[in-house]
């Protein structure tokens, strides 16, 4: 068996040498850049949780609605009520005037 | 040469590894961003539900509100009216006399003033004449 060793010249081992580190230097940039995504994203999680927050408490603020309707049939009933004040006094004053 | 091999086998393994961890860690923060927003979207789907009888309910309370507000002067009108007119009055005489002062006749100072009293004189006591 015939064994093949490669030589580099000088010139392509400092071509290795620099794809090397500018590899290394590339892992500490994305880490960097990763660090900074998943800081940012935890930010985004705390206020989500707080609008999670503030929309639960809208919610519950807004449960209630439903007694407008009931309030609004109560004011008719007042309505109604007033008219029928409306008709008794109008008897009345025209037999205190007669 | 071999060094170089082996350098550039860690360089790419850490590149891989790094991405794998980082990649892992923010899968894992925005599904749970997710289910958050999942809630809030629910929670926005309750609040407009609750909503929706809001504007209808409030123009039917203004509605009915201003009808009543409209009418309470004219029911308190009547009610002035029938007050007026249920109240009994005090006859009339039927000659009316002529105004004199309610104290009678008014009394002059102005004799006292100048020392002359003949009432206090004429009314004196007897030892006090003496």
């Amino acid at each position: 068996m015939n064994e093949t060793v490669l030589t580099l010249t000088s010139t392509q081992e400092n071509l290795w040498k620099g794809a090397i580190i500018g590899g290394f230097v590339i892992v500490l940039a994305v880490a960097a850049l990763l660090t900074i995504l998943v800081v940012e994203v935890r930010t985004i999680d705390r206020r989500v949780v707080k609008v999670r927050d503030s929309l639960k408490a809208a919610a519950h603020n807004t449960a209630d609605s439903v007694l407008i309707g009931q309030t609004a049939e109560g004011v008719e009933a007042v309505l109604a009520e007033g008219l029928e004040h409306h008709l008794f006094l109008g008897r009345v004053l025209g037999k205190v005037r007669s | 040469m071999n060094t170089y091999v082996l350098l550039s086998v860690i360089d790419i393994v850490l590149l891989i590894a790094g991405l794998a961890i980082y990649l892992f860690i923010v899968g894992g923060q925005l599904a749970g961003v997710a289910e958050k927003l999942e809630e809030c979207s629910d929670l926005v789907r309750q609040i407009s539900k609750n909503a929706e009888p809001i504007v209808a309910g409030v123009s039917h309370i203004n509605r009915t509100g201003g009808i009543v507000a409209g009418a309470l002067p004219l029911l308190y009108g009547m009610a002035e009216g029938i007050v007026v007119g249920v109240t009994p009055r005090a006859e009339e005489p039927a000659e009316r006399p002529p105004n004199v002062p309610a104290a009678g006749r008014r009394r002059s100072r102005l004799h006292e003033a100048v020392g002359y009293n003949p009432d206090a004189t004429r009314k004196a006591p007897a030892h006090a004449a003496k």
